[in-house]
Parts: C-alpha cells; sequence; structure tokens
C-alpha cells in the first residue's frame, strides 16, 4: 500500500502542522449549525493536510463523509443527483431510526469547478450546504477572488498553509518509527528541507530512500514539463505505472501526445502491421474519448484516457516504435511557439482579418505575406503561418522568385 | 530602537503614526490593514519588506513563533532550515524539542490535549 494512504492520519491530532486551522475546523463543526456561513472552505497548496484533516476529523466526530471530487462531479444536475436527497434530508436509513444520519459532505478540488463553463456546479454546493442539513466542507489549492466569490461570501475560509521542515521531519520521522528503516537522521532531516512544505512529497521521497533509490529523482518536479522532456522521459519508462504517473501530472501535453504517438507508430518500421493496427484503434478509442472530454466537459473520462494513454504508450515503446526526438512536421508549431503566443497570434489574424473586411484565410495569404516580403522583421511569423497551413511551398517560391501568390 | 512581537495573520496595531507612509505600507504584498482591527501581515518577506519603511522610524516588527511542544519563543534567524523555510507560521517547533528522542510522542500528545479542549462527545 502508498505510504501516504498507509499513514494517514486516524485523529486530528496525527495531522501534524496548521494548528491553527485545525482549531478553527473542529471549532466550526461544533457550532455549525448555528454558524453564519453555509459551510467551511479549505484553501492551500497539496500536501499540507487539507484531506487528511477531514478525514481525521469526521472519525473524531463520527461523521460518515461523502466525497465528491470537483473533476468527476462539476454540473448542478451532477451534484444534486448525487447529493440532493441528502441536502434535503430525505434518507431511508434517517427515516427507520428516526434521527438523522450524520453525514459529512466533502467537495474535493473545489477550484475544478469553472463558474462559467460547469454551469451551476458552485451554485449547486452553495445550494445543498445552504439548507444545513448536513455538515459541507470543500477544499482548493487555489481560490480565485473573482470566479468564486459566491462560494467565498458564503463559506467561511480556512488557510492551510505549507508545513515548516521540522513538521515534515516530524512526519517522516513518526513513518520511519513505525516502518523500523534504519535510515540515519541526517537523510531525514535532508527530505525535510527538500520537500518543500509538501507532506505527500516527503513521504515519497521516504519510500524511495527505504527501497534504496535516490532522493532527487522524486523530488525532481515532474509536473509541467516540457514537452520534449516528458516524450523522452516516457518513451524511454519501463513501467506503466511512471508512464502513467507522468502523465498524470502532465494533463497540459496530453493531446500532442497522443498525436506524435499516432505518428510515432505509424511509420515505424520495425513494428508488425497487426500491432501497429492494434495500437492505432487505441488511438481512434483515445482520440473520441479526448473529444468527448472537452465537449461535454466529461472529466470522470480522465482516469481511462490516462490509463489507456499510458498503455499505448508502454506497447509501443515494448514493440519498437520508440520516440526518436523527431518532430512531426504537421504539428511542429507546437514546438516552435507555446500555446500562448499562438492563442494571441490567431486572434491577432482574426482581428486584423475582420478590420479588413477579409477572411482569416485571405487575409493572412495576401496581407501577411506581402508584409512579410516588405518587412524582414516579420519573418518568424511567415514562417509560422507557412508550417500552420501549410503554405511552404508558397514561402519558397516567394523566397526563390520575390513573388507573390498570385 | 523599539521591538514590537507580531503573530503572522493576526491584527496589530503599529506602535507608530505612520502618516503619508500608510499607502505605502498597506502596498507590500502580504500586509493588509482591516478598520477597526489593524495591520495583519502575512509572511516572512512581507514583514521584511514593512520593516524597511518602519526602521526608519526607529521600530522594528519581530514574528513570534512558538514551539509546538514547549511553548517557547522560536527564533528563525538562528534556525537551520532559515534557507528552505517560507517562515510564515506561528507555531513550530524550537532546535531541543526537535532533537528530543521522543518528539513525535510529545508532539502527538499536545496536538491532542489542545483539540480534546473543543471535542463533544458523539451520540
Amino acid at each position: 500500500m502508498n505510504w501516504t494512504e498507509k499513514y494517514r492520519p486516524k485523529t486530528l491530532s496525527e495531522v501534524i502542522g496548521n494548528e491553527d486551522s485545525k482549531e478553527k475546523l473542529v471549532k466550526w463543526l461544533v457550532n455549525w449549525r448555528s454558524s453564519d456561513k453555509y459551510g467551511v472552505l479549505l484553501t492551500g497548496p497539496p500536501g499540507t493536510g487539507k484531506t487528511a484533516s477531514v478525514y481525521a476529523l469526521a472519525r473524531d466526530f463520527g461523521y460518515h463523509v461523502i466525497e465528491l471530487n470537483a473533476s468527476d462531479y462539476r454540473t448542478a444536475e451532477k451534484i444534486m443527483e448525487r447529493l440532493g436527497f441528502i441536502a434535503y434530508g430525505n434518507t431511508l436509513e434517517s427515516y427507520i431510526s428516526g434521527r438523522p444520519k450524520r453525514i459529512l459532505i466533502f467537495f474535493d478540488e473545489i477550484d475544478g469547478i469553472d463558474p462559467k463553463e460547469d454551469r451551476g456546479g458552485l451554485d449547486a454546493v452553495i445550494k445543498i450546504a445552504s439548507k444545513k442539513s448536513v455538515p459541507v466542507i470543500a477544499s482548493a489549492n487555489f481560490i480565485d477572488p473573482v470566479k468564486h466569490k459566491a462560494l467565498i461570501d458564503n463559506f467561511e475560509v480556512i488557510e492551510y498553509r505549507r508545513l515548516t521542515p521540522k513538521q515534515i521531519y516530524i512526519i517522516i520521522k513518526r513513518i520511519s518509527e513505525l516502518e523500523g528503516l534504519d535510515i540515519e537522521d541526517d537523510m531525514l532531516l535532508e527530505i525535510s528541507r527538500r520537500s518543500r512544505g509538501d507532506a505527500r512529497l516527503a513521504i515519497n521521497m521516504l519510500y524511495a530512500v527505504s527501497v534504496g533509490g535516490d532522493i532527487n529523482v522524486v523530488s525532481n518536479p515532474l509536473e509541467n514539463m516540457p514537452l520534449d522532456m516528458l516524450l523522452r522521459r516516457i518513451s524511454s519508462s519501463s513501467s506503466q505505472l511512471e508512464i502513467k504517473t507522468l502523465l498524470d501530472s502532465n494533463s497540459n501535453h496530453w493531446e500532442d501526445v497522443l498525436y506524435i504517438y499516432f505518428d510515432i507508430i505509424s511509420r515505424s518500421p520495425v513494428m508488425k502491421l497487426e500491432r501497429r493496427v492494434e495500437l492505432l484503434e487505441h488511438i481512434s478509442i483515445l482520440d473520441v474519448i479526448l473529444g468527448r472530454m472537452k465537449k461535454e466537459r466529461a472529466f470522470f473520462l480522465m482516469k481511462y484516457f490516462t490509463a489507456i494513454l499510458s498503455w499505448l504508450v508502454f506497447q509501443s515503446n515494448r514493440w519498437g516504435a520508440v520516440y526518436d526526438g523527431r518532430i512531426p512536421e504537421y504539428r511542429l508549431y507546437v514546438f516552435v511557439l507555446n500555446r500562448d503566443v499562438r492563442t494571441e497570434l490567431d486572434e491577432l489574424l482574426s482581428k486584423y482579418g475582420r478590420r479588413l473586411h477579409e477572411s482569416r484565410r485571405k487575409f493572412i495569404f495576401d496581407s501577411v505575406l506581402a508584409a512579410s516580403l516588405t518587412n524582414p522583421e516579420y519573418e518568424n511569423l511567415l514562417k509560422w503561418v507557412a508550417k500552420m497551413y501549410g503554405l511552404e511551398e508558397i514561402l519558397r517560391r516567394v523566397k526563390q522568385y520575390g513573388v507573390s501568390k498570385n | 530602537m523599539e521591538y514590537q512581537r507580531i503573530r503572522y495573520g493576526e491584527p496589530f496595531q503599529i506602535r507608530r503614526r505612520l502618516g503619508d507612509l500608510f499607502r505605502d505600507v498597506v502596498r507590500i504584498k502580504g500586509v493588509d490593514y482591516e478598520r477597526g482591527k489593524g495591520f495583519i501581515v502575512r509572511d516572512y518577506y512581507a514583514l521584511a519588506n514593512l520593516n524597511k519603511i518602519l526602521i526608519r522610524m526607529g521600530l522594528i516588527l519581530t514574528p513570534m513563533v512558538e514551539c509546538a511542544i514547549c511553548h517557547r519563543s522560536v527564533d528563525c534567524e538562528k534556525c537551520g532550515f532559515t534557507d528552505v523555510c517560507l517562515k510564515d507560521v506561528s507555531i513550530c517547533l524550537c532546535d531541543e524539542c526537535l532533537s528530543s528522542e521522543d518528539v513525535v510522542k510529545r508532539y502527538l500528545s499536545v496536538s491532542k490535549q489542545s483539540l480534546d479542549r473543543y471535542r463533544r462527545p458523539t451520540s
């Protein structure tokens, strides 16, 4: 079992750090019915004990936790479908026993609900909490004061801060003692130094050390890797679990990885035809899942997506279709410019097209090409447009003859 | 030079008339002002920036950090982790308690005592 699960605090007193926040949380639960706020919102970075506090608190006070992860339940309809009956106190058990069931609703990662995109999601959470039939706790890594204003106004906000290295030391020392590990104190102190106030990271580092691993591997952040680095890591990985972990931590590159692996598998000279067909069939499934996730905001599909994609990458690596550092031509612009710059340029091109009463494509063909010829400063823009719209041939001819497309 | 002890995240009154400097003080990231309550300093870095202004008036604010176990004052500047710690909490551990053999047991015991005050028997 994962050590972060195995050593999850059983009681609130076992949650190390954030003593003030824990006290505030207990005070709120004791008087939650008379509080003028509907619920409580725990905010703070990952690994500071927010979720652990909720479960430990529930255990201390004899509540049963019903957890909803905002990644899975985002819209009003889904939230009400799952929790509406509890909010109105109509459970069969409470009817039979004649007393309300001690339930605590916990919305994890509530910052995953977008007030605009996920219509009614936050309103549903507030509506359920406003009934005051059960205590409601929400947690978030980051709360936008503008986007989540309704939530901040109606929930008591309790801040969780990063743990100090000394508090981290207490956590890993306790695990080390319980596991009977023979790890020197200096190493525990070193882990505490490197954990950046994240207890989960510290526990994972301790585990790595206990099995003879290197803490540098664990302490290197996996999130937000550049695409080429991510591709190198996943293509050289020999474990599907490792690939899945890397993909889970870099969700912004999923689409790119999918297309690049489509390219790698398609042109692999060593892979057998039937294997290639099998993998490409999985790519088509992934493409459908990705499309559905985006269109219907069905984010509960994420787990299936990463599970299949990691399997696909793992099998491709095994069967010889290894990433060789080559970037497929049609995805080149992904690497040339980052996503923000691309979006900005796209907007710019559309805007100027509209201003000149031209279609976007006509504007790119006529005005941008003309401007690029007269002004050498725009050469990069021209290259980008050429790659994006498949105009390499035109660009070559323009450079060769110095004439426009016409 | 006068020293004033404060706690992070808790309102306090500055023992000086700020006058025109008030605007500069509330512009510091991590320093807030709540009418009727006073100033609130969120972290060590905000405090360092605030002290740059207050030192001209002969006042230095020092954070009050206490040990969770023995409740003695903890000096962040002398701590071995000062370079990697955000120093934005008011409860930590002193070096003596940290180096004791039964530090985990003592920490959990103190934590239990402080939370048991609020505990009601479950029905």
